[in-house]
């Protein structure tokens, strides 16, 4: 595609060359979505600690509170330092959360993460969470995530600051479905009657292979703007221009 | 050839592709995937993507197309070193070179921690208010029952209870490596917040010691402390290394841009991140475990004054001339 510099512009596609030559496009994920999955990874782990609360204290009932406030507390440990960086580093690069959300984390070439990339963006979650950090008090982490969502939107490839430092970004697994429902064929094909750019010849076919998503006055409306090859405006223009489309992909 | 003769032609393989994707992504390959021919399949997708986008295929075949060329790379591009193996290597040679490459940030660090230290230790001589200001009353008190003077050691009655041990390795592994994680984190600050912990923590430290000293029972205080106190303090020091190094990728980043000079810094700063977790859990261990029983202190100041040679020795001659990991 030749429009490549475009796409960037408009899109949150990310090109990447990959050592066999070939270039793939990652589908950056927003900030949006990745608050969805911290929030899905946050319930999570408060429910941990909500169960790990209850078997402790029957615990602490058989012996004293020690045992139990110890567990406790290596448990707060490892969820507030372990539990983002445990499932990121592991096979899947992402935590529930954000499967179930459909992304995650990759280094920026868009191979899979280190275990030391995903460790270090993890540290730094401390400072994307900024401002609002619970004291030891509360035990647990949770913050408000001013400095993340700020870097976020300021860099291009929404990267909060552990993912600056650690060469990270988050992407989608699987890519967006682009809607498209072809109308049946033009009944001719109908030649071009001037030579067309490569990009001219994607946009005319794109046209047909998303024209059953709008009703004929919208696609009428939509090929007068090809009104310099089809010469034609209305409802023949459409025609003329299906026609070319076919002729297009089908070929002479 | 149009795109749906090349569908058509590619159909079969891509099949073929698919199941044995699937097999590989579940994590058991079945004994119909020859492993073998896994990256020329990946090629071959690559191959047809390029194709599918210069003849103009359509959205939906490249989008499907790019989907199975990131997929196989995923598979392909996999890192297959043991986790243990790199860990030893790192302990071994990695993070004793890290910090004698960065001889002059763990000097900083040392000066940053020490010089309030010793200023609080100094101005209880002169003047009780710094650290009184510095420890509040309920700091003052704490030192007070816990290090006072007279014959009942809070300490070590409180740990004669059981499972109070492990209470308190919990506790200090809670809390000191997150302390060293908070140090790390707060380089991101333009190295601000690294330096800033570690000079409260000079402080806090040395007000400490120094009320003990003066108004307390030193021998309890530091047969306590000597044990753990080296690795602890390294710990932190290094933890500020981290930070530092993180933070200078943003104040001086040389001739590459802030950006790329942030990326190395995070690189370069790993081992050191890894290091100040090391140096803390061992701290840790024997703060909980060893610290706080009554041996004689000939012994525990011996077993301190060890714990400094080591981590000197460690530093100074570990891992020379070895290959950086």
């Amino acid at each position: 595609m030749g429009n490549r510099s475009e796409i960037k512009k408009i899109d949150t596609l990310q090109s990447v060359e990959l050592g066999d030559g070939v270039e793939i496009l990652l589908r950056v994920a927003g900030p949006f979505v990745r608050s969805m999955a911290l929030i899905i990874d946050y319930l999570i782990i408060i429910g941990i600690l909500i169960v790990l609360g209850i078997v402790t204290s029957f615990i602490g009932f058989g012996t004293n509170d020690n045992i139990a406030n110890g567990i406790m507390m290596i448990s707060l440990f490892l969820l507030s330092w372990g539990y983002f960086a445990f499932f990121e580093g592991g096979k899947r690069s992402a935590t529930p959360g954000k499967r179930s959300m459909g992304i995650r984390v990759i280094d920026r070439s868009g191979n899979a993460a280190t275990r030391g990339q995903v460790f270090v963006r993890n540290i730094l979650r401390y400072v994307d969470m900024l401002p609002g950090i619970p004291t030891g008090a509360a035990g647990f982490f949770i913050g408000g995530y001013g400095v993340g969502l700020t870097t976020c939107l300021l860099s291009k490839k929404f990267q909060r600051v552990g993912d600056l430092v650690a060469n990270t970004v988050v992407v989608y697994n699987k890519p967006v479905d682009h809607l498209t429902a072809s109308i049946p064929p033009a009944f001719k094909k109908v030649a071009p009657p001037v030579a067309l750019t490569r990009e001219e010849q994607a946009a005319i076919v794109a046209f047909r292979d998303r024209a059953g998503l709008w009703s004929e006055a919208r696609r009428v409306e939509l090929a007068d703007h090809a009104l310099a090859v089809t010469n034609a405006q209305g409802q023949l223009g459409k025609t003329r221009l299906l026609g070319m489309a076919h002729w297009l992909t089908e070929g002479k | 050839m149009n795109a749906n003769q090349f569908k058509a032609k590619n159909a079969e393989k891509w099949q073929r592709y698919d199941a044995s994707m699937q097999s590989l992504e579940k994590g058991k390959a079945d004994y119909q995937t020859d492993v073998a021919e896994i990256p020329k399949m990946v090629r071959e997708r690559c191959v047809e993507l390029a194709m599918a986008r210069h003849r103009m295929y359509g959205e939906t075949m490249c989008e499907y197309l790019n989907q199975q060329v990131i997929r196989g790379h995923k598979m392909v591009a996999r890192s297959s070193s043991s986790f243990l193996e790199t860990m030893v290597h790192f302990l071994a040679v990695g993070f004793p070179q890290a910090i004698r490459r960065e001889w002059k940030l763990f000097v900083l660090c040392w000066v940053f921690f020490l010089i309030p230290a010793i200023g609080m230790w100094v101005s209880i001589y002169y003047d009780l208010d710094w650290v009184r200001s510095i420890l509040g009353s309920d700091g003052m008190a704490g030192m007070d029952e816990m290090y006072g003077k007279g014959d009942d050691n809070v300490v070590e009655n409180f740990r004669g209870e059981a499972g109070a041990d492990f209470m308190m390795f919990s506790h200090y592994i809670h809390n000191n490596i997150g302390i060293d994680f908070q140090i790390i984190a707060g380089g991101a600050l333009a190295g601000v917040g690294s330096l800033f912990i570690l000079l409260m923590n000079g402080l806090g430290i040395g007000g400490s010691m120094a009320y003990v000293i003066e108004y307390g029972d030193p021998v309890k205080f530091f047969t306590f402390v000597s044990g753990h106190a080296s690795y602890e303090l390294t710990g932190m020091v290094v933890a500020g290394m981290a930070g530092m190094r993180i933070g200078l990728g943003i104040l001086n980043p040389g001739r590459m841009t802030r950006s790329r000079a942030l990326l190395e810094s995070g690189k370069r700063g790993l081992p050191l991140i890894f290091g100040a977790f090391f140096l803390t859990f061992i701290a840790a261990c024997v703060e909980g475990f060893w610290s706080a029983h009554d041996f004689a202190p000939n012994l525990k100041y011996g077993v301190g004054f060890a714990g400094w040679i080591a981590i000197a020795g460690y530093f100074i001659f570990a891992g020379r001339g070895q290959r950086e990991a």
